[in-house]
């Protein structure tokens, strides 16, 4: 068959291409191996449940808290994740619904990627969602008002742990290994003193911002606020003060 | 000195760590006293919670609460651990300081049942 350049476009057509060649004991394959997939799914998500308890009510939010909130208020609608990602909690069923990493771990990729990705989106009218990492934020804070000025719908929800975090760990496990203590691993990976309000930033720049939310009752109605937001054709922000990971 | 016991974190990433919170303390083990809301206070200010979480609930390291392990194997791995957590030595961490520790490590309820968390069973 010939194959366009276009993935999405070509797909369909490959995979119906493909059924018509699956031969009846191969189908059995697929479906005994079909069915150890989805045990293994359930497996997963009861284990993710539990382990979410743990913390659920703490302050600064759990991370589970968190992508349970959001998984709740984007379920029923269609969504699509254009950074970061709920984990074991959420359901991804179609293809549009994750995004690649910007790999490398590096930093200040999130947020314009995000913003691309929703207008990218928008033409579908599907509700956008990324999870935004504090540190990464300030890299490029001004596509917060690329973003309104062009009205890109995009709902941003911060993991805002008030660190660059990965590398305080790094850090320190680097210092002891080389023997140097870890007097001074804090030092330039800790984002506090003063504590960013990044609501108030969002706002500066035309953004709905909610937030900084540290109490996870408080989370659920500001996240709906911000969906409303978001299905009107705007950017929100909500910034959630949460536990390190 | 408060920034070198700040950084205070049971980093492992051993799978068979022994900081898991699996077994109960055995009944008559010997867990010295300790102050529960001291060693909240310094689970957070030596910075216990950067790996551990707040709640000792767990995060890039194991969680460490309800129920935790040991005394004595908790404070054998805290001076002498065997993955990536850096040692902490009497000098960083007093003994008193860790007993504190404990205390709040005990003192973490149980967390809540799924069934009682309506967003746990959408």
């Amino acid at each position: 068959m010939a194959i366009a350049a276009d993935a999405e476009a070509t797909l369909p057509s490959l995979l119906e291409a493909c059924k018509r060649l699956i031969t009846s004991d191969r189908r059995r394959v697929y479906e005994e191996r079909g069915k150890k997939f989805a045990a293994a799914r359930a497996q997963a998500l009861e284990q993710a449940r539990t382990a979410a308890t743990y913390g659920w009510n703490a302050s600064p939010i759990s991370t589970a808290r968190l992508s349970a909130e959001l998984w709740a208020v984007i379920k029923d609608k269609d969504w699509a994740s254009v950074g970061g990602g709920g984990g074991r909690l959420w359901n991804v069923e179609k293809h549009y619904q994750t995004l690649a990493a910007g790999g490398a771990g590096g930093l200040g990729y999130a947020l314009p990627a995000s913003v691309g990705a929703a207008l990218a989106h928008r033409k579908y009218g599907r509700l956008c969602v990324s999870l935004q990492a504090d540190g990464d934020l300030m890299y490029a804070p001004g596509v917060l008002w690329t973003a309104a000025h062009h009205r890109i719908p995009l709902l941003s929800v911060m993991h805002n742990n008030r660190a660059y975090h990965q590398e305080v760990m790094h850090i320190q496990r680097m210092s002891n290994r080389h023997q140097r203590g870890i007097t001074n691993a804090s030092i330039g990976t800790r984002i506090e003193d003063p504590n960013i309000d990044y609501a108030t930033i969002a706002r500066g720049m035309g953004v709905h911002g909610e937030g900084p939310i540290t109490d996870p009752k408080d989370l659920g109605p500001a996240l709906r606020r911000a969906v409303e937001v978001v299905m009107r054709g705007e950017m929100a922000l909500v910034d959630v003060v949460t536990q390190p990971r | 000195m408060r920034f070198v016991r700040c950084i205070l974190c049971f980093v492992t990433i051993a799978s068979g760590c022994l900081f898991a919170a699996q077994t109960p303390e055995p009944a008559g083990s010997a867990a010295p006293n300790g102050n529960a809301q001291n060693g909240k206070k310094i689970f957070s200010s030596y910075g216990c919670y950067q790996c551990h979480g707040y709640e000792a609930q767990g995060g890039a390291g194991p969680r460490l609460a309800p129920r935790p392990i040991a005394f004595a194997a908790l404070s054998k791995y805290v001076r002498r651990p065997t993955g990536e957590m850096p040692p902490y030595t009497t000098k960083v961490v007093s003994d008193k300081e860790l007993a504190d520790i404990y205390a709040f490590l005990l003192s973490v309820p149980p967390p809540p049942p799924v069934s009682s968390i309506p967003l746990l069973n959408n």
